[in-house]
């Protein structure tokens, strides 16, 4: 006779199997289709997928050592994807930065929420992130109706993280069953699941393919060749890679790259990285400076726009977008403002390695689990289950598709079919070995503009050294 | 009691009670007023004796904050410069091209109506779209000062304007300068209008010249307008925050941080609100200064 025990054991043990089963990440199954009959093309890249659903492919090489389309099959690590919560009848605010981006697709998602939820509402509200990631904490601690909010991972979910404004969403079925475990971790802190991440983005450069095929260029593997490659670019007319040194949020994503090879390990280089945030150790250090000096390196090669210190950010998009630099040095996160300059950019587009080693790197591009979704603790209880519903409903594969195909943006979420062709052509990075956006290590934010102030001012062609010591003097104060 | 004495007291119990009720009358005014202006004033002061992140409790520091602002803050000394030097400049071209215009502008002429709408014209703009325009006339690579100098083949006047240090807070003196002239041009043809026309035709019948009709009448007349002309300049340079912000961030290697931009700085991005209490009394002490001396000049030199 089995006892209530020995079921419940069994039951567990099933779904142990189930889970064990669903849980791994990127792992394919062979598939029944023929190669090279997929969507009208052929499958040539390595690493291309067209979602996150078992019903998505990717583009794998088989036992044979030939590329054929397989099923791609993501998992959360703790069973299948439920469906959204219920919203009680409220209204609630949703606080983020991605206002001129995305805001349509969010309008076309909330009105979808509202309509399966009748009496709930949400509205947007927005800033540009750099007034984001100053205003969003005392704006939003002192307004509760902000029940629904996103944070950049590093200092501003820290920051939100200490000033305890946000529940913990750990035991929510949808985010153990409906999210990607490992982009679970940017929204983790203390032991709680205070966010989930709704972005899987790229903080890697991006290429135009089609400069690069009519110039006959591929990427360059090692630094050397990286600087090649700036010389061949400016002799052909083009700004090799079209970088905002006048807006120190974008500039600054460059860093990823410059950071990603630059350490014998991650934990020397996240070491490294807290000794300067800190004020253990200063810029002037041997590795910050090596790395300083790859800046200068590619400053002296015409890697950058001329007068790249005053390069702006629509500036630098729009060099982009009109062929006149065939590299944006920010990330996958731009390829959608790209396409609202230049919708003939779609399609056109892939991710750039920036490699700034010659040795063998460890690490070919950048990652970033970012837009960390959370619910306001100061949000009253019924406002806090209708953000709760309107988080599980972002965490769905069918609205994570809607937001992903509409932004150009990968997705943190299980059960995405990708449409949208440029997400498709650079789903081949979620295969790459990247390494996760070391620039949001730092933690302390006025350390970290002082840090990457130094880098541009060396650029615009400001003395390695004698830059190096004047901002370490900056950062010693500043911490004193 | 005479009947004079009773009337007396009667009138001024009336006076009492009159002025008992204006007290009362004021009450709300004056609440409003310590609610959104003196208890945000002290408590600044309070922060400014702690060291607070905003987060947690606050810890009290005493008059530390101010002994590293004084000792220990090369930023804040640089930008306390920058903002002087943003400041002489923009109340010296605003307060000369203001009083300029107006002077030229101040009849009442289909012309001058035009050119009066056409000066005052930027001041009706928000700081981020003038910010949004200058970026883009600014532009080093494709902008239109630099595409416009390189076409008259002044090739070595085409700078990096917000990219350098050494034009970055130039520029955005000529920005603010060009946003703000007409707003102060109004001002003046206002108090220039006030001026007896008698004066003039005085000082034409006694054959004074322009400029010295402008010197010996239009300039003393128009002081008053100027002290209030100045002052409100000298405070709107400590205050550009959103032209400078929407611009460089303060940018490049902090040359054209003013005091608004570093509070804004200290306190929301880095979290220190009690130093940047501490920068914020520093701006309300050189503001009283600056303004005090202006008035001290005007007043003696006049």
């Amino acid at each position: 006779m089995k006892t209530k025990g020995s079921k419940s054991f069994s039951m567990s043990r099933l779904g142990a199997v189930a889970a064990v089963a669903f849980a791994l990440v990127a792992t394919t199954v062979p598939s029944a289709f023929s190669a090279g009959e997929v969507f009208g093309r052929k499958c040539t890249t390595e690493g291309v997928s067209t979602g996150t659903s078992s019903t998505s492919l990717v583009c794998k090489e088989n036992s044979a050592g030939k590329l054929t389309w397989q099923r791609v099959r993501l998992g959360s690590g703790s069973g299948a994807p439920v469906a959204a919560l219920r919203a009680l009848p409220g209204t609630i605010e949703f606080h983020h930065w991605r206002g001129a981006e995305d805001g349509k697709i969010f309008d076309e998602i909330i009105a979808l929420f509202e309509a399966r939820n009748p009496g709930a509402k949400v509205k947007q509200v927005t800033m540009p992130s750099g007034d984001y990631t100053n205003l969003a904490f005392s704006r939003i601690r002192s307004n509760p109706k902000a029940a629904v909010f996103a944070t950049f991972r590093g200092s501003q979910f820290a920051q939100f993280a200490k000033g305890d404004m946000m529940t913990d969403l750990k035991n929510e079925r949808f985010t153990r069953q409906n999210v990607i475990a490992t982009g679970l971790t940017a929204g983790q802190y203390e032991g709680k699941q205070l966010g989930i991440p709704l972005h899987y983005l790229f903080n890697n450069p991006v290429y135009n393919t089609e400069i690069f095929a009519k110039e006959k260029w591929t990427p360059p593997t090692n630094f050397t060749g990286l600087l090649a490659w700036c010389k061949a670019a400016k002799t052909a007319g083009y700004t090799p890679l079209a970088w905002s040194g006048g807006f120190r949020p974008n500039a600054g994503q460059m860093l990823n790259s410059m950071l990603m090879n630059s350490a014998p390990d991650y934990a020397t280089l996240l070491q490294r990285i807290e000794d300067i945030d800190t004020g253990k150790a200063d810029l002037q250090t041997a590795w910050f400076k090596d790395m300083a000096n790859r800046y200068k390196k590619m400053a002296d090669a015409n890697c950058f726009p001329d007068n790249a210190t005053g390069v702006t950010d629509a500036a630098a998009l729009n060099l982009f977008a009109t062929g006149k630099s065939p590299v944006l040095p920010t990330g996958s996160f731009s390829m959608g403002s790209i396409k609202v300059l230049n919708p003939s950019m779609a399609g056109k587009m892939q991710l750039f390695s920036l490699i700034t080693t010659d040795e063998k790197p460890q690490y070919v591009g950048i990652q970033n689990n970012t837009f960390i979704l959370s619910v306001n603790k100061n949000s009253s209880a019924r406002d806090q289950k209708i953000a709760r519903a309107f988080i599980s409903f972002l965490m769905t594969g069918e609205i994570a598709s809607i937001y992903a195909n509409g932004t150009s943006q990968h997705v943190n979420v299980l059960n995405v079919t990708y449409t949208n062709q440029d997400l498709i052509n650079t789903s081949i990075w979620q295969s790459k070995k990247t390494l996760l956006a070391p620039r949001f290590n730092w933690l302390n934010q006025g350390v970290r503009d002082l840090m990457e102030d130094a880098l541009i001012a060396i650029v615009g062609g400001k003395p390695i050294d004698a830059t190096l010591e004047d901002y370490s003097k900056q950062i010693k104060q500043k911490l004193g | 009691m005479s009947r004079a004495t009773r009337r007396t007291s009667k009138n001024r119990r009336a006076v009492q009670g009159s002025k008992t009720a204006l007290y009362w009358m004021s009450a709300p005014a004056l609440a409003l007023y310590a609610f959104l202006f003196l208890f945000p004033v002290l408590s600044n002061f309070r922060y400014a004796l702690m060291k607070w992140d905003g987060i947690d409790e606050g810890e009290f520091v005493g008059l530390a904050n101010f002994k590293k602002l004084a000792t220990d803050d090369d930023l804040a000394t640089k930008v306390l410069g920058n903002n002087i030097e943003f400041m002489f400049w923009v109340v010296i071209f605003q307060t000369v091209l203001a009083l300029l215009f107006a002077t030229y502008l101040v009849k009442n002429t289909r012309a001058s109506l035009f050119f009066r709408t056409l000066f005052f014209f930027p001041t009706i703009l928000s700081s981020v779209s003038v910010a949004m325009i200058w970026l883009f006339l600014y532009d080093p690579n494709y902008g239109a000062i630099n595409s416009t100098l390189v076409r008259l083949g002044l090739d070595s006047f085409a700078l990096n304007w917000l990219g350098s240090e050494t034009s970055a807070l130039y520029a955005i003196i000529f920005v603010q300068v060009w946003f703000h002239t007409g707003q102060m041009m109004v001002i003046y043809i206002a108090g220039l209008q006030q001026i007896p026309a008698e004066l003039y035709e005085a000082a034409n019948v006694d054959g004074a010249s322009r400029w010295q009709q402008f010197k010996s009448v239009t300039w003393p007349m128009a002081l008053p307008t100027s002290a209030v002309v100045v002052a409100y300049t000298t405070i709107q340079s400590f205050r550009a925050f959103d032209l400078v912000y929407a611009t460089t961030q303060g940018g490049p290697n902090n040359t054209t941080s003013i005091l608004t931009t570093m509070i804004f700085q200290t306190a929301f991005n880095e979290f220190r609100f009690g130093y940047a209490a501490s920068q914020s009394i520093l701006m309300i002490i050189m503001i009283f200064l600056i303004t005090g001396l202006q008035r001290r000049i005007l007043r003696t030199r006049y």
